[in-house]
């Protein structure tokens, strides 16, 4: 269906290398730019390669023309590199050129080649210099797959206004501020020849397709209608080639999808080109079996032609047995090289670092929202906290082709409070499922039912370790309820209860106040190792209705019958009116042992009163567990309309307190810089720190300190016109000494010595320059300095008041 | 508590005092009535108080033999007995009697509590056997040895501890004295002793419990090592060569050996012994080594055996589960059929078949039994063969190594014999150089006497050694057989005990269709 365009990854060294390489069948690829510009004015240089390349696509979409427009980007903003061609990019130019003109006289039925694409200011640039590798500080992009899911992500797909040709107007291009005696004979040759081979590639494309169309019909009959641009499309993708960084053996990536492809793959119709960010080969290779046969050895000249004679040559010599003939290979090239002093190096990168901020790379999709339609399938992706109700993926499955029939939708959300991750609703059976990540309040984890009413067909599952009493899972059907438990101290791991039909009651009582009368409770009990299997109930049924108590005990380890004992609750009266407490017909049962066992009357009493107590507890038990499915049905109603969603505290963007926190900090920090800023050194402190403290200062005292500072003052300029005079006698007399020692050992002196001398000379008299230059200086501006200090003495707050007097 | 014992009379404790309790201190209300109806059985009795009752020696307790709790306090108890059969007893009040040593209590094991607080006890002693100890009073008595609260370190459990009122609380150093030895001490005289105070105590008595610790873990790694000791040696006693990994066999040879021994002197001897020890002790423990090998071996086939043989049975019982699990899901249906029938022939039509049923789940039950029991019987006497045949291997080869042993014997004594001859010779002729002991010369009297001393010496350790080999023989085959049989009477044991179980099982269930037909009938 596609029609292929590759692009092929060499090392992806995550972002740094990913070098995209693309080989283009048919026409050109788009002008990645622009349609990167458009719709996703943040994305930077990373994305940039990859992005270009998704350019044509393989999607029936209508053939809307691209809706792009120049003037959404605000092209005099584009830095200078956008807007012009540096000399050695024009030089490349010129050499891709010659290159191109030189395959097609060469190969002369195969497309023109996807070099120099108009970027988004108009200016052709070659494919390679738009690959600049970027570190980027996400470690997710440290990986093809998370990087490639990215990438699919960030991008939205605008089809081609022709599937078959990315956008070149190859013709319409004139090159600026260029001597331009050349190229116009070229082109209008370059024009015929591609005139002309476009129409053989027209014919022989037509044949491809119909062959293909053919074989297609034949293998796929059930596919409707089989795609007319089949072999045709022109499509960039990334090759990731073996070698570094683990990666076993080169495989595909489709930008659009973030899907990785065997080489093998069938949808790869055939290569074209490949390029990366240092070099250019086209494929020389036969792709009749689509890319299956291709031998991705981009130091074999002979099946990749290279564009640059590459210094990195050696290092894409991937495996060591092509290692010998690789080495002829390059003498040869060397020796060809030589005459034709066509060594060129990749001009960097025109384009800026990209940029990817915390917002956008959370935000992934353009506006946060992207959808992507499969065959009977419809995946929508949203970023997270987009949705106010934590919705980030809803993948809806259709019956028919057209999509109008929902199978089943299933919505994953993410950051809910309530811990709904994912919600499953199966539109045939009318079944929702909920399925929760740890952490809810009633500890649920699946929740699937047809009806939020409560008695109806229902299962909750539980994590039962966030569990006091260790519940599983809860069954309910309209008329039964159980219980599946784990990890109980009293060995309980099932419970079955039965309800009869809801008495009517006159009394206009409410529901929750009249509950189903219960029918029957089976409990159903572990192995407990410390009491004999006699002894140890594994199965106790309360039939209320009907008054009886069935216990059926666990068999012991060598026996394969087990104990069995039914009470009758009944309580009767004999004939004298008297209560009968205990009759023995009252408790029948069956003794594995029945030596061991001769029970007495008071044990069975007094089993039967512990009985009792617990079927009653049973029944509590059993009405608790309904108030509970009750209140989780409300209390997921609630948690339905409100949606929480919760907030990292390590997100400081979206938590409110740690922003309000955060930018007090910074208010703090910026009051202290200011603070620090408009208290300047002042130059009265170490004179008023002598002074008595928090006492009011006396004129006399006031008058010292100003004479101090301005003794001081002078005393250092005094120093410092020292130092320097100090400075300029030592170099002085240095090189006098210098000069004297040459003057006696003049004849002696070799000529390096005299150079020596000489340099020394020069610097030593350069030093000395300074020197004066410096003092002079100095004594010009001491007196000046001196009396800006006393007038900003009179003037200064703390002493203008005792120098009023003397002014 | 003199005023009591002069002004009561002393009460003896018989069966109607022991009657009255239980029945005042058992169940009430309905179950008390029900209780009175049958009567009350001692051995169902868990507590039992009988304090105030003047009791001076107790005695009749013997049939309370689940008893969980006693008390027997503020009586004139002078002596603890009687309690040996109470050995659930958890929890023993004593206090207020007059009571002057700890005794009777050996057998106690479960005890938890004991109370011996206002006695005249002097010494904290006899309290071994009761490993669970965790409350023990003894206020109010008249313990006057501080070494006494020692006693207690072997108490693992002990976490309250009462011993006010005795001469030794009157002592300056006694708090920190016990928290110092008794570290787990949680509670003493009713109080909880503080971490502050522990730290205290443990600081100053640093050095004596250091001491202390150091005996103890001496005398701890004495008693392990004796107990490796023993077990190794049980170890080789199963394997039948315990004491042949060293010289231990040919020691026994030569320690009832007069003449050996005397003989042993001569000149050349010694060599010729020593040579012959370290061939005798390397046959030795070729058998050692051998048979702890065959044991490994023996062991193993036995694990197997009974691995096979339980999964076998498993299996089996599972199935027999199984069938009856049906089976009571179809019963209790036709059960109910039965009850709700009205009509006489379709009833009775039901009945018979359900009967039938009964009988063919019987049957069913019985052939499975039968089936396993074919199964087992001709794994046991594979087993059997096999186990045999092991053992004889075992003997075999034992049996060739002590021949060896026997030859080594045989050989010495020659060499010994011809020696000594020449010894005799030489004595005789007068040449003999070396000096010998007294009784030795006195051998070398003549010729008979000389040989009859080596043949004595070579008589006695061919015995020797036909005793051990015999030992390892009978008792090996006495272990085989014993084995068998054991195989076989467990065996039949199972299987008198399924096919009783299914007897009672079907009775059983034929008895309740019987009821409801006679309940039917009357009705």
């Amino acid at each position: 269906m596609e029609v292929l365009k590759e692009k092929v990854e060499e090392e992806e060294e995550a972002e740094r290398e990913e070098a995209a390489v693309r080989a283009e069948r048919g026409e050109k690829v788009v002008r990645p730019m622009e349609v990167r510009r458009e719709e996703a004015p943040m994305t930077q240089e990373m994305l940039r390669d990859l992005e270009r390349k998704l350019s044509d696509t393989e999607m029936a979409i209508p053939e809307k023309l691209s809706t792009f427009t120049k003037d959404t980007i605000a092209i005099s903003k584009l830095p200078l590199s956008y807007q012009s061609n540096t000399l050695k990019e024009e030089h490349l130019l010129q050499v891709a050129d010659s290159f191109s003109r030189q395959y097609s006289h060469l190969c002369p039925d195969r497309v023109p080649l996807f070099l120099h694409p108009l970027n988004e200011c108009e200016v052709p640039k070659f494919v390679s210099t738009t690959i600049r590798p970027t570190l980027m500080p996400y470690p997710e992009l440290y990986n093809w797959d998370s990087c490639a899911q990215f990438v699919s992500d960030f991008l939205s797909m605008v089809p081609l206004p022709d599937p078959l040709k990315p956008v070149v107007q190859e013709e319409e291009k004139v090159p600026p501020k260029k001597y331009a005696v050349k190229p116009p004979r070229d082109l209008t040759s370059r024009f015929q020849q591609e005139q002309e081979t476009k129409k053989q590639e027209e014919i022989k494309a037509e044949e491809e397709r119909r062959l293909r169309e053919e074989e297609e019909r034949l293998l796929d009959v059930e596919k409707a209608k089989t795609d007319p641009l089949h072999g045709l499309r022109v499509h960039s993708w990334v090759l990731v080639l073996s070698g570094k960084r683990e990666v076993p053996e080169s495989f595909f990536i489709d930008p659009f999808t973030a899907h990785s492809y065997s080489t093998q793959d069938d949808h790869f119709l055939g290569i074209e080109s490949l390029w990366n960010h240092k070099n250019y080969w086209v494929n020389m290779q036969d792709c009749w079996n689509c890319c299956k046969d291709l031998v991705f050895d981009l130091g074999d000249p002979v099946r990749w032609e290279y564009l640059l004679l590459g210094t990195e040559k050696s290092h894409l010599s991937l495996t060591e047995e092509e290692e010998d003939g690789l080495n002829d290979d390059d003498d040869v090239e060397n020796l060809g090289k030589e005459d034709e002093d066509k060594s060129f190096d990749m001009p960097p990168s025109w384009v800026e670092q990209i940029e990817i901020s915390p917002e956008a790379f959370e935000t992934r999709c353009p506006n946060g929202k992207k959808v992507i339609q499969y065959k009977r399938a419809k995946l929508e992706k949203w970023a997270p906290y987009l949705n106010s109700n934590g919705l980030v993926c809803r993948l809806t499955t259709y019956e028919d082709l057209e999509c109008t029939k929902t199978l089943e939708i299933k919505e994953w959300f993410q950051n809910r409070e309530d811990m709904l991750e994912l919600k499953h609703i199966d539109k045939s059976t009318g079944l929702n499922v909920d399925y929760f990540k740890p952490g809810h309040p009633q500890a649920l984890r699946v929740h699937s039912y047809k009806s939020m009413q409560p008695e109806t067909d229902r299962i909750m599952e539980f994590y039962d370790r966030a569990r006091v009493d260790g519940l599983v899972k809860r069954e309910e059907t309209s008329k039964t309820m159980t219980e599946y438990y784990r990890g109980r101290s009293d060995f309980l791991f099932y419970r079955h209860v039965s309800f009869g039909d809801r008495v009517k009651k006159l009394s206009l009582n409410s529901a929750e106040s009249n509950p189903r009368p219960i029918v029957k409770i089976t409990e159903r009990f572990a192995r407990n190792p410390e009491q004999p299997a006699d002894e140890d109930v594994a199965e106790r049924v309360f039939l209320i209705s009907e008054e009886r108590i069935q216990l059926r005990y666990h068999c012991r380890d060598d026996h394969i019958t087990a104990s069995k004992r039914e009470f009758l609750r009944r309580s009767e009266v004999d004939n004298k009116g008297n209560k009968i407490v205990m009759t023995p017909d009252m408790c029948i049962s069956f003794e594995v042992e029945p030596m061991e066992h001769t029970k007495k009357l008071l044990c069975q009493y007094e089993a039967m009163m512990k009985l009792k107590n617990e079927e009653k507890l049973s029944r509590h038990q059993a009405w608790e567990s309904e108030l509970e499915v009750l209140e989780i049905l409300k209390l997921r109603e609630e948690e339905e309309e409100e949606h929480r969603l919760t907030i990292s505290i390590y997100d400081t963007k979206r938590n409110e307190k740690s922003k309000e926190y955060r930018e007090a900090m910074e208010r703090v920090m910026h009051e202290e810089h200011l603070r620090q800023v408009e208290a300047p050194l002042d130059y009265l402190a170490p004179f008023l720190a002598q002074l008595p403290p928090s006492e009011k200062m006396t004129r006399w005292q006031a008058m010292r300190v100003k004479d101090e500072c301005l003794s001081d003052f002078k005393q250092r300029l005094i120093d410092k016109a020292n130092l320097i005079q100090a400075r300029f006698e030592k170099e002085t007399q240095e090189l006098q000494k210098k000069q004297q020692w040459y003057q006696e050992n003049q004849v002696t002196l070799t000529v390096e010595d005299e150079d020596l001398y000489l340099s020394y000379c020069s610097q030593a008299m350069f030093r000395i320059r300074i020197l004066e230059q410096r003092l002079n200086r100095h004594k010009e501006l001491a007196p000046l300095k001196y009396l800006a200090l006393e007038e900003k003495l009179y003037k200064d707050p703390r002493l203008v008041e005792f120098m009023k007097v003397f002014v | 508590m003199n005023w009591l014992y002069d002004s009561v009379e002393p009460r003896v404790m018989d069966e109607d005092m022991l009657k009255l309790a239980v029945g005042e201190q058992g169940p009430r209300d309905e179950a008390g009535q029900l209780a009175r109806q049958e009567g009350i059985v001692f051995k169902d009795v868990l507590s039992l108080r009988l304090d105030f009752q003047n009791i001076l020696r107790i005695d009749s307790l013997w049939q309370f033999e689940n008893l969980r709790k006693l008390q027997l306090d503020n009586n004139i108890i002078e002596k603890i007995e009687g309690l040996e059969r109470l050995v659930h007893l958890v929890w023993l009040d004593l206090s207020f009697n007059n009571i002057e040593a700890i005794e009777g209590l050996d057998t106690l094991v479960n005890l938890e509590d004991l109370s011996l607080f206002n006695n005249r006890i002097s010494k904290i002693d006899s309290l071994d056997a009761l490993v669970k100890l965790q409350v023990l009073s003894l206020g109010n008595n008249e313990i006057s040895h501080m070494m006494n609260i020692i006693y207690l370190r072997r108490f693992k459990d002990l976490r309250t501890l009462s011993l006010s009122g005795n001469p030794i609380a009157e002592e300056e150093d006694y708090k920190m004295f016990i928290c110092a030895y008794l570290p787990d001490l949680v509670y003493l005289d009713f109080r909880r002793i503080d971490d502050h105070m522990k730290e205290l105590a443990e600081i100053k008595h640093q050095y004596g419990i250091d001491e202390l610790k150091q005996r103890e873990n001496l005398s701890q790694a004495q008693l392990d090592d004796e107990r490796a000791q023993r077990e190794e040696l049980e170890e080789h006693k199963a394997a039948f060569v315990e004491r042949l990994n060293g010289s231990f066999l040919f020691d026994s040879m030569y320690a009832e050996d007069v003449e050996g021994n005397k003989l042993a002197h001569l000149p050349g001897v010694s060599e010729l012994l020593q040579a012959y020890k370290d061939k005798f002790v390397i046959i030795c423990l070729n058998i050692f080594e051998y048979g702890l090998k065959q044991q490994e071996m023996r062991k193993v086939e036995l694990d197997t055996f009974n691995e096979c043989v339980q999964e076998a049975i498993q299996e089996n019982r599972e199935q027999g589960k199984r069938r009856i699990a049906k089976f009571e899901e179809a019963h209790l249906l036709s059960l109910n059929a039965i009850r709700d029938e009205s009509e006489v022939t379709n009833l009775e039509m039901k009945v018979a078949e359900h009967s039938k049923d009964i009988t063919e789940l019987f049957d069913m039950l019985m052939t499975l039994e039968m089936q396993l029991v074919e199964q087992l019987e001709e794994t046991i006497n594979t087993f059997e063969r096999n186990i045999m045949d092991l053992v004889a291997l075992f003997i075999e080869n034992v049996q060739s190594l002590m021949a060896q042993c026997r030859d080594l014997e045989n050989h010495h004594h020659e060499k010994l014999l011809e020696i000594s001859i020449n010894t005799l010779e030489k004595i005789l002729k007068g040449e003999l150089d070396e000096n010998l002991p007294y009784d030795v010369r006195a051998l070398f009297v003549d010729k008979d006497t000389i040989v009859n001393a080596v043949g004595t010496s070579h008589d006695l350790h061919l015995l020797k050694i036909d005793n051990r080999e015999d030992e390892l023989v009978t008792r090996t085959n006495s272990w085989c057989s014993h084995l068998v049989d054991a195989i076989h009477k467990d065996e039949i044991m199972r299987n008198r005990r399924r096919v009783k179980e299914i007897h009672q099982y079907v009775d059983h269930v034929q008895n309740e269709l019987d009821n409801l037909e006679c309940s039917e009938i009357i009705d």
